[in-house]
């Protein structure tokens, strides 16, 4: 009797731990997530992985602000929002602690290092060609893109590419300014020959050849090599991305992905990328908007529009506007005093408010390059090369509505780009390039008082050509990375 | 009474050996054994011959029967709970004898992990911590009660909202992973300590050392905590007790702002410093009227309720013990909670014997809605401290007072009382633990045991994110989030025991096999657009947009095998020896397992015929020496994973992306933490006095570090590699000493721990940084070489400076461009060029203090008097520094806030001030930088709690029908002794144990008077 109960006991038990007593109990799986060895095995694989090259575009600190914030350095903008980091930026007096110079850093070699695994990996899927082609080219773009970032505002920085993940070698030290464009250059050619020329409209917003052409343009143009920036140039001015008709188009929800739009971050609302942060940040701090008012444009860059410049209205609202979109959907008067910061503007470019009365929508896309960039490009190089810029600047102007030039120097050509391009982030890198070229004095323009919201501020040349690396970079690198002159 | 069935029927087993041996009986003696304060019988008392290894335990009805050998002089009877208490037979044949009430500590049975040993033969650390010590505290879980209760055991806790556990740190902060014990429920190893209903507790055991925790091997290097609730006894009549108490609380403090007027007046200053022409805000007369203090607004009373029932008995052949409570947390912050429900049923049964099959189970739903009260964003607090003082609550016209009204001067901060209203969170946690053991006795001494468990868990959140339109932060659409998860863990231990005893050989061992599993399963679903934002609208269903979903699983094994052998010669020698073999699915298959040893060795000097020191009671000296592991990291970490990446839309087409998520080490293997521990202990004065030293020296090798993830790596997650090491050394002195006055007993308790932290080596020599704070992610916290874990990071300063010279003539300036643009005025902040280079840059950051105590410390003090008993419970800590994060950007006008009151004391001339920097919207000279401007002294005396009771004269109460009863008032967080000047110095860790002290206007713990009734039936 005692030994059956014994023997129950027992069976009761083992039966009982059957489940924790499996012959594979330490055997585990990535449930729901895979193994690089068991990834890009299709095409399905592979546009995955093209996706994921542009889904950390619409960050809130990315491209959501801190990317777009660099030109509150410029006379165009003013510093409205409130935060103490991005008045030493617009004041030029930074250190390298300062948040603005890491928020992007990691999100912009977190892109190019997708695009070396794209780059590793689409070649050996078997699949279909064409859009193994794209893809490929999707991920030159991205990394090309990247650097032309990181070469913009820091000149020289590590080049990370395929050999570096093959070697897991990334604490290295800054490219020279000539491995830095020479990789970029050499991306962006390789996406715009794999690139489509234009995508259908499942995959609008990818990238295309114009995108490729557009940057390497402006590359060429910085580097000043003006046949080459005129070359690429026209091929994004005789391919198939005419300047929309109507110049606010490209700032309008339901028109923003027109051919012009070369690239752009993609939005929608209510959709799962979430809000446009951008428009969070440009936005008036008020109803029916409630945004943030971050970047203002000053009085400055209100008084550089010609008389009757229809781009004025689409890029600046000011006092006693009258805007779309209020309470119920009726249009309403905009109160300078009473609804915007200090300087009484707001951009409109970046924030549209829904027609019915409730509040902003987040269905606009944040432009990055359109065509008409381009066409002052191939203007720019031509009268830089001793040509006449004439053709594209007045396809710029005529698009406006504005009478054409003749004979275009460079002073018209910097007030074309400053009003066409009015708060899209170039002011202050033009600034610094014709600077660098002696047709302006960026030192004297900056030490202008151009009032209350735009004191004062001293540029020192060539500090201030380059921002400073991130000090946690420095920190971090054990000697490796070594800061920008001046900011040592 | 804590009677320990099982454990006791352990101990009694090895004198039954005993008097096996005994083959020479010349005579025996029988008697009673009952409880002095009852009259009951008592049970499973050990009864053993003094100087020898015979004995007996007496039976249910309190009867023992014993042979006895010519020589034998004296009976030692020995039960937990009561004295050991020492009959000479004199040539008796009956002996009755009745046991007192324990007073004394070293009778004790510990409980060890996989057996229990009486604390005299205790050779690792073990401290003890009985139920009574920590129950009706108004305390949501007994993680918080264990505060201070001993030596080397430390509770931080950051904040104190409802429901908030804190974390436990045994012997320091181990490693810089998950530093937590290992919790042991019962036998389940796992369980959520604060899932336990603090009443039910009967003891908690924490092993400290190498020796003493090993035999849980791969999850024992932070130590281990095991708690054993209450059991029935076999033969006891039904008890029902009651335990009930309500509390109120409030605050400590709050934070002193400044009025609207003075603000105003700064605020206004900062424009004419900077010469810059006046906001128009600033000049409204609106703006002087002092309107709400948002904190008094934001806190209020908290309210604590509880209340237990718990049935207790048995028959001959079962015992159980049933208990229900409820516990509800409303907390000093409006719309904070915790409420907790739980029950628990532990039965023991004899099925034959041979046979005893017991179990245990617990059921408990806690729920509570998580509050922000942590970012330095838009926490509550945080946001209370800074909102402008002359807005209102609400305007005249309904709508919420909103610093909207003046773009950007008012701040970008919502209302933190329309915020407090707003929010409509919910988090339920139902945690069911249950395990079933059998002990079957194969032969005399050596027995079969099987322990199964089940931990299991369902957690599930909601979260309704209302419209917000007219805030500074606005939420354009409205959202609900749910989420849904369930995790178990399924345990099965087969183990054998057995204990021998030959001649002056006592042999204790025990070996076994136990595996166990952790599954995890969950998804969550949120949906945007909800038409109508009602309460009986905010479901799924009613979202108009898809939000998001997702889902996820995973699952972790460990599978060992253990042993341990106990060996006593004579009562004076022991050696105990831990051997186990640990397999994790932790890390891939050349390195999943480990082996981790451990020796220890007692020697009880005042058993020694030589020791003749008549004041000393019991003297022992203890030391061992092992390695215990850890694998609480991320699992999976072999592999290079491809996940989710992020969505993104084309046009309207929206998508999905994958990329690699994860770098993989394919070594990934055990950390390993190497422990000796040197431990006297001692009892003088007739057993009143019990002294208690340890010194230990751990060293935690192979420590698993992701080294810092520089920026062109991108935003993979780095796995960890084994290569830090990490040492605590320390002294932790434990004394009580108890005796009585006439009608007055007392105790007096005291404990302190000495604990050093230093990191040895880290990856590639560099640092690792942890969480940065606020708008101008600051960082406070970094981990470097040589020193202690999570060291503040920053600059010196020497004071202001006042005038224009001072600065020209500074050293630290001399080569700075900032001095030359005229960019640091009189007013500003003298930095220290720590680097010489004369001038003030990154270059010159440095350690500027630690976040570690040098002693922590705590007093227990209880009183008996007649009817009235009175305890005092203190906790301390000394030599420790707080950043003050909160203050950091309390005092900059830089920011468009309200700000500390102390302010006002700004610098405003040569000589006004050498402490707050001149008011300045520019930052020019970063004067709020993190700096040693911002670290404080921690240290602090608390008087945690205080309790007054009074029990009813029993003849009074039988009368009623009732049996003991008891009524007392209490208080927690009493009185506060400290030089800080946050809202509390009670800090935690954030950011895993890379940052800790660091105040960034946490929830702060609050005083709590309580009234409470303990009714027994």
């Amino acid at each position: 009797m005692k030994h059956n109960n014994f023997y129950k006991a027992i069976f009761i038990l083992l039966t009982l731990s059957m489940a924790a007593c499996k012959k594979d109990l330490l055997d585990t799986t990535s449930y729901g997530q895979v193994t690089s060895n068991t990834f890009y095995r299709n095409a399905t694989d592979a546009v995955l992985a093209s996706n994921a090259l542009y889904s950390l575009l619409e960050d809130e600190m990315f491209f959501g602000h801190p990317e777009q914030a660099w030109d509150i350095c410029s006379d165009d903008q003013w510093r409205s929002g409130d935060w103490g980091n991005e008045q030493a930026l617009e004041e030029l007096t930074f250190d390298p602690s300062n948040p603005q110079f890491g928020w992007s850093w990691s999100m912009r070699y977190e892109i190019i290092s997708r695009a070396n695994s794209v780059l590793l990996n689409v070649p050996n899927i078997d699949m279909d060609k064409a859009l193994q082609d794209r893809i490929i080219g999707e991920a030159y773009f991205m990394r090309g893109f990247m650097y032309w970032q990181l070469y913009k505002y820091y000149g020289q920085v590590p080049v990370i590419t395929e050999e570096n993940v093959k070697s897991n070698t990334y604490n290295v030290p800054k490219g020279t300014m000539e491995e830095v464009e020479a990789r970029i250059e050499s991306d962006l050619k390789m996406a715009g020959d794999l690139l489509l020329a234009t995508n259908d409209a499942e995959n609008v917003g990818r990238a295309t050849k114009g995108a490729a052409w557009g940057y390497l343009s402006k590359l060429y143009l910085y580097k000043q090599d003006f046949a080459k920036a005129i070359e690429y140039g026209n091929k994004v001015i005789s391919g198939p991305y005419p300047l929309a008709s109507n110049y606010g188009d490209n700032f309008e929800p339901a028109t923003d992905n027109n051919p012009e739009m070369l690239f752009n971050v993609q939005q929608v609302a209510g959709g799962w990328t979430g809000d446009n942060n951008a428009s969070w940040y440009y936005a008036p701090r008020h109803m029916p908007w409630d945004g943030w008012g971050f970047q203002e444009p000053t009085d400055d860059l209100v008084a550089e529009f010609e008389e009757g410049d229809p781009r004025l209205e689409y890029t600046v609202a000011r006092d006693g506007d009258i805007i779309q979109g209020g309470s119920n959907g009726e249009p309403f008067q905009y109160n300078a005093t009473e609804m915007s910061g200090k300087a009484g503007h707001y951009f409109k470019k970046y924030t549209k408010l829904k027609s019915d009365g409730t509040g902003m929508n987040h269905d606009l896309d944040i432009p990055l390059l359109r065509a008409a960039d381009i066409y002052l490009v191939v203007a720019e190089s031509k009268i830089r090369s001793g040509q006449s810029g004439d053709a594209e600047i007045n396809a710029v102007r005529e698009r406006a509505g504005l009478s054409p030039v003749s004979g275009a120097d460079m002073h018209a050509l910097i007030h074309e780009r400053r009003v066409e391009l009015a708060g899209e982030n170039e002011r202050h890198l033009d600034l610094i390039r014709w600077d660098k070229a002696n047709i302006v004095d960026i030192v004297a323009l900056y030490a202008q008082d151009r009032g209350q919201w735009k004191r004062p501020r001293s540029f020192s040349r060539p500090k201030h050509y380059y921002f400073p690396l991130p000090q946690r970079e420095i920190d971090l690198s054990n000697g490796v990375l070594v800061q920008n002159p001046n900011y040592q | 009474m804590k009677l320990r069935f099982m454990l006791k029927r352990f101990f009694a087993l090895v004198v039954t050996v005993a008097s096996f041996q005994a083959a020479m009986a010349q005579s025996s003696v029988t008697g009673k054994v009952t409880d002095q304060s009852t009259g009951a019988p008592l049970s499973n008392v050990s009864v053993t011959v003094k100087g020898s290894n015979r004995g007996t335990t007496t039976s249910s009805t309190g009867v023992y029967k014993l042979s006895l050998q010519s020589g034998d002089a004296s009976l030692v009877f020995s039960s937990t709970g009561f004295a050991e208490t020492e009959i000479a037979i004199g040539g008796k044949s009956t002996i009755d004898v009745s046991l007192a009430m324990s007073s004394t500590k070293l009778s004790e049975i510990v409980v060890v992990g996989y057996g229990s040993q009486s604390k005299k033969d205790v050779t690792g650390a073990v401290s003890s911590i009985k139920g009574e010590q920590i129950q009706n505290l108004p305390v949501s879980g007994a993680t918080q009660a264990l505060q201070g209760r001993v030596a080397g055991v430390n509770v931080v806790r950051n904040g104190g909202s409802p429901g908030n556990a804190g974390s436990i740190r045994i012997r320091g902060t181990g490693t810089i992973n998950n530093a937590d014990p290992l919790i042991v429920i019962d036998g389940i190893p796992s369980g959520d300590l604060n899932s336990v209903n603090p009443n039910d507790i009967a003891s908690v055991e924490i092993l400290k050392d190498a020796s003493a925790s090993a035999i849980y091997g791969t999850r024992a290097a932070n130590g281990v905590v095991i708690v054993t609730t209450k059991r029935g006894n076999f033969e006891q009549p039904l008890k029902v007790t009651v335990n009930s108490y309500t509390g109120i609380s409030k605050a400590r403090k709050t934070l002193d702002v400044l009025d609207a007027k003075t603000l105003v007046t700064l605020k206004k200053e900062r424009y004419l410093n900077d010469g810059i022409d006046m906001v128009e805000a600033w000049n409204d007369p609106y703006n002087l009227v002092q309107r709400t203090n948002w904190q008094d607004e934001l806190f209020g009373n908290g309210l604590t309720n509880n209340t237990d029932v718990s049935l207790t008995g048995g028959s001959a052949k079962s015992s159980y013990m049933i208990s229900a409570g409820s516990y509800n947390e409303k907390g000093i912050i409006k719309n904070s909670y915790f409420k907790r429900y739980s029950l628990r049923i532990n039965s023991d049964h004899k099925i034959s014997n041979r046979l005893k099959v017991g179990q245990s189970l617990q059921l408990t739903r806690g729920t509570d809605n998580s509050l922000n009260t942590l970012s330095s964003q838009d926490g509550l607090i945080w946001s209370a401290v800074r909102f402008m003082p002359f807005l209102p609550i609400k305007n005249d016209d309904g709508t919420w007072g909103s610093s909207q009204v003046s773009a950007n001067e008012f701040g970008d901060i919502n209302n933190p009382i329309y915020t407090v209203n707003s929010v409509d969170a919910t988090n339920i946690n139902t945690r069911l633990l249950a395990n079933v053991n059998a002990e079957y006795k194969i032969l005399e001494g050596l027995k079969f045991k099987a322990n199964l468990g089940v931990d299991g868990s369902q957690g599930t959140n909601r979260n309704f994110a209302e419209i917000i339109r007219g805030q500074t932060r606005a939420r354009a659409n409205n959202s609900l989030s749910r989420s849904f998860g369930e995790g178990y863990s399924l345990l099965s231990e087969y183990f054998l025991s057995y204990n021998k005893i030959f001649g002056k050989h006592k042999i204790d061992a025990v070996a076994g096999y136990t595996a166990q599993t952790f599954n995890g399963d969950g998804f969550y679903a949120s949906k945007r657009d909800f038409p109508n934002e009602d309460f009986s609208q905010r479901y799924l269903d009613a979202g108009q947009n898809f939000g998001g979903i997702g889902g996820n699983r995973s699952y972790d094994a460990l599978q060992s095998g253990f042993a341990r052998v106990n060996y006593d010669f004579a009562k004076r020698y022991l050696l105990t020896a831990t051997f186990r073999a640990d397999g994790s699915s932790k890390f891939d298959k050349s390195n999943r397992w480990g082996y981790f040893p451990a020796f220890s060795a007692a020697w009880r000097i005042s058993n020694e015929k030589f020791f003749n020191v008549s004041f000393i009671n019991d003297l022992k000296l203890t030391g061992g020496w092992g390695q215990l592991g850890n694998q609480n990291v991320a699992s999976l970490q072999y592999l290079a994973l491809i996940g989710g990446a992020g969505h993104y839309v084309f046009g309207d087409n929206q998508v999905v992306s994958s990329a690699q998520v994860r770098l993989p080490n394919y070594s990934i293997s055990w950390e390993t933490a190497e422990m000796t521990n040197i431990g006297l202990s001692a009892e003088m004065f007739n057993k009143s006095l019990q002294v208690n030293l340890n010194y230990f020296n751990k060293t935690t090798n192979d420590m698993l570090l992701a080294p810092p993830t520089i920026g062109t790596v991108g935003r993979l997650s780095i796995p960890d590699k084994n290569v830090g090491v990490l040492s605590n050394k320390g002294i932790e002195i434990d004394l009580s000493y108890n005796n009585k006055i006439g009608e007055l007993s007392y105790r007096l308790g005291a404990n302190a721990s000495f604990i050093q932290n230093k990191v040895i080596k880290l990856f590639d020599g560099n640092f690792i940084g942890s969480t940065i704070y606020g708008r101008q992610s600051q960082e406070i916290s970094r981990t470097y070489e040589g020193l202690p874990l999570g060291i503040f990071y920053g600059w010196k300063t020497n004071g202001l400076y006042q005038t224009q010279a001072e600065i020209d003539s500074d050293p630290n300036l001399k080569n700075d461009s900032r001095r030359t643009d005229g960019l640091v005025t009189p007013g500003d902040v003298r930095f220290l060029d720590i680097n010489g280079d004369g001038k003030i840059d990154e270059g010159d950051r440095t350690n500027i203090g630690s976040p570690h105590a040098k002693m922590v410390y705590g007093f227990n003090t209880d009183f008996n008097y007649k009817s009235f008993d009175l305890s005092l419970f203190f906790l301390g800590s000394q030599g420790v520094k707080i950043f003050n994060a909160d203050r950091m950007q309390g005092i900059d006008p830089t920011y468009p806030f309200n700000m500390y009151a102390e302010t006002a004391n700004r610098w405003t001339g040569p000589g006004t001030s050498n402490t707050i920097p001149r008011m300045s919207t520019k930052r020019n000279n970063l004067n709020y930088r993190t700096s040693d401007m911002f670290i404080e002294d921690g240290s602090f005396l608390r008087l945690k709690n205080i309790s007054l009771g009074y029990t009813f004269n029993e003849g009074f109460t039988k009368k009623l029908g009732i049996g003991r009863t008891r009524f007392y008032v209490s208080g927690q967080n009493v009185l506060t002794f400290t030089k800080y000047k946050g809202l509390d110095p009670e800090l935690g860790y954030i950011d895993g144990n890379k940052q800790l002290n660091v105040d960034y206007a946490q929830y702060p713990q609050a005083r709590t008077w309580t009234l409470g009734l303990n009714v027994s039936l």
